[in-house]
């Protein structure tokens, strides 16, 4: 099913879209666009190339609240906390719908599945968007990516003169589509290809590197490559990739709610253990693990580095200690370019 | 600008080859270039190899001195290349007992301002090719040809009302200094959120801190939060929840300010490293106008000497709070 609508129509869009549940765009939100839900008078931007933080946070938002409690006297209640509404992610760019998929491996592909996690996917239609120019943070090229195309999208999206071409590629997509009705135009004589994309060439050699790693843990290159991290959790929270969370209770007087929220390997406190044992005590080691969690851990348990190459870290990173820089440290340049 | 540059660089290079290499200095921090032209990273220094990839360039923004936290266990005696902001950075560190003196060498470097990638690309209209400098102006190119500005309409916000670009502290100054600048817009946005009504101004926070990711970058790259152990992570009693909550965020924000309040040195290296551009340094820059306003204009940073009004007592103190 092809379609397409004029771009100045897409507020109206936007609205008939909204009315179902949530319906998440790349938002100008001040000075920065970010992945939000759409309400009346946001201004969706549609022509950035990434936004500041990545789309994960639809599918693992920065907090999610799953339980309710009540206390009084002895008694306790507890609530579950249903996330049913159907959520549509407009706009979703090739690397941040890849990372989704390397997300679904963590949280769907293994016994037990992770419960939340999957309600929020399967009731989200994903509307891919392809990039037209990128950024000079992109390098998704090295990781095998198609900046035109976001194979596992509901909906893929091409912005062209002035509209925006939608094709339906799921069942998802379809109904997606027929949601908007007449808003929509038949696009069948549209040409739905986007132009090839050449994302930065940082000449990195991914080849064997995960398997390389290996035994690379005790390497001297640790004791370098970490100085000039900050120990923030810029990297993490960026990362379409990063995956860890957190649970907590937020509330007062007897009630509140249990949530769970990103959380960072970058902070000390990540492997804090009863009895006061950390085995990550230092920035070293820390970085070691991120480093090591997208290059070899991950790599070793699902066949592909955790890294789709969105450039975040390399624009966000407040002292530029970034996976390229890390690729590289640890040999996975090609020596030519060298 | 290309062989100005190179000359620059050269003579830093000279100047602290000699200490390092002779064994005056263990360690020199520095810049090194990143993978692009706009971006300077910090460089852990410790042989002629390390010191041929130095940088000194218009994008040396990395505050370096608080990398002395570290480094000052593991070596006896350091280099550091300061700017301005960077040596108030060391003040900062010293007043708070945090370094010693003796075991550093600072290297101080007048300072032209460091340029914002983000403003290149505004100003450009795209992504930007290269740049030369040349007499305050800056010349951009890009894909369709070239672009040129005015090199302080392209300055980080950090770095635009910067009052004292040379540093304050230094054991060798590298060229010369440019001496104190006139800001007349320090508090412009300060003055302009005093005019709001309460109301106003805590949607306005509210508004900003929302975008918080709780990430601490602005704490982790401030020369005042120099805490073993922030409040953020004590867990008894527990201050800081983690749901991303108006309270949370103004928990964290306002309790940072607060604790910097005649400390902070406005090197804005807080807001720099926001990765969603929270407007960090008016809430310093609000403390900082506060401290003027009561106690006389006070400088944090500039003289080590002089104690940081509210860590000190007067009889003639002003009580502002109870005098209402």
């Amino acid at each position: 099913m092809k379609k397409v609508i004029a771009r100045e129509k897409l507020p109206e869009l936007w609205k008939s879209l909204a009315a179902k549940g949530p319906l998440f765009l790349p938002i100008q939100e001040g000075p920065v666009v970010l992945f939000q839900p759409w309400s009346e008078g946001a201004e969706a931007n549609l022509d950035a190339v990434n936004t500041a933080v990545s789309a994960k946070d639809v599918f693992l938002p920065r907090e999610e609240t799953y339980l309710q409690y009540r206390c009084s006297g002895n008694q306790l209640e507890l609530i579950p906390v249903e996330n049913a509404e159907p959520v549509i992610a407009f706009g979703v760019h090739p690397c941040d719908l890849k990372a989704v998929e390397m997300l679904d491996k963590v949280y769907l592909d293994q016994e037990p599945s992770d419960e939340l996690y999957r309600q929020r996917r399967e009731k989200t239609t994903v509307v891919g968007l392809s990039c037209r120019e990128p950024d000079p943070f992109c390098f998704c090229n090295e990781f095998g990516i198609n900046p035109a195309d976001a194979p596992g999208a509901d909906v893929m999206a091409h912005l062209k003169n002035g509209l925006v071409l939608l094709e339906a590629r799921t069942d998802k997509g379809k109904a997606l589509l027929d949601q908007a009705g007449d808003l929509l135009q038949d696009g069948s004589d549209e040409k739905f290809e986007a132009a090839e994309v050449k994302t930065a060439d940082f000449g990195l050699n991914l080849e064997g590197l995960p398997e390389n790693l290996k035994e690379r843990f005790e390497d001297p290159v640790w004791d370098e490559l970490y100085k000039s991290c900050l120990g923030c959790g810029v990297c993490t929270y960026v990362c379409p990739t990063c995956y860890c969370f957190d649970v907590e209770d937020f509330g007062h007087e007897g009630e509140g709610q249990r949530f769970r929220c990103w959380d960072s390997c970058m902070y000390g406190h990540f492997t804090d253990m009863a009895g006061g044992h950390n085995p990550r005590a230092g920035r070293k080691e820390r970085v070691r693990q991120r480093f090591m969690h997208k290059l070899q851990y991950y790599p070793e348990t699902f066949n592909e580095i955790a890294c789709v190459g969105c450039g975040r870290c390399l624009r966000s990173c407040p002292v530029n200690l970034d996976i390229v820089q890390a690729i590289k440290a640890l040999g996975g340049e090609t020596v030519e370019q060298r | 600008m290309a062989e100005r540059n190179v000359e620059s660089v050269n003579k830093v290079r000279e100047a602290v080859s000699q200490d390092l290499l002779g064994g005056r200095i263990d360690l020199l921090l520095g810049w090194e270039k990143g993978h692009y032209w706009w971006q300077s990273r910090p460089l852990f220094a410790r042989s002629e190899a390390d010191l041929e990839k130095l940088a000194w360039d218009s994008f040396c923004a990395v505050n370096l001195s608080r990398y002395l936290l570290e480094e000052l266990k593991d070596h006896d005696k350091v280099g550091v290349l300061v700017k301005g902001c960077d040596a108030r950075a060391f003040n900062r560190l010293l007043q708070d007992n945090m370094v010693r003196r003796e075991q550093v060498i600072l290297y101080g470097l007048p300072c032209p301002g460091m340029l914002d990638y983000n403003r290149l690309v505004e100003k450009a209209g795209g992504a930007p090719l290269e740049i030369t400098e040349e007499n305050g102006r800056v010349i951009i190119k890009v894909g369709s040809g070239e672009q040129e500005a005015q090199r302080d309409d392209l300055l980080l916000d950090k770095c635009k009302d910067c009052r004292y670009p040379d540093p304050a502290v230094y054991d060798q100054l590298l060229f010369s200094p440019q001496g104190e600048k006139e800001v007349t817009e320090r508090f412009k946005t300060v003055e302009e959120l005093e005019e709001m009504s309460a109301e106003e101004r805590f949607g306005y926070w509210e508004k900003e801190l929302s975008r918080c990711l709780r990430c601490y970058a602005c704490r982790q790259a401030c020369p005042f939060c120099s805490c073993r152990e922030c409040f953020v992570e004590q867990e008894n009693p527990r201050w800081q929840g983690r749901a991303y909550q108006p309270s949370e965020n103004f928990m964290f924000h306002l309790v940072r300010a607060y604790h910097g309040t005649g400390r902070c040195i406005d090197c804005g290296e807080c807001e720099r490293s926001c990765p969603v551009d929270i407007p960090l340094q008016e809430l310093n820059r609000k403390l900082i106008k506060d401290i003027n306003e009561l106690y006389g204009d006070y400088e944090a940073g500039l003289d080590p000497e002089q104690e940081p009004p509210l860590l000190t007592y007067r009889p003639d103190d002003p009580a502002a709070f109870s005098e209402k």
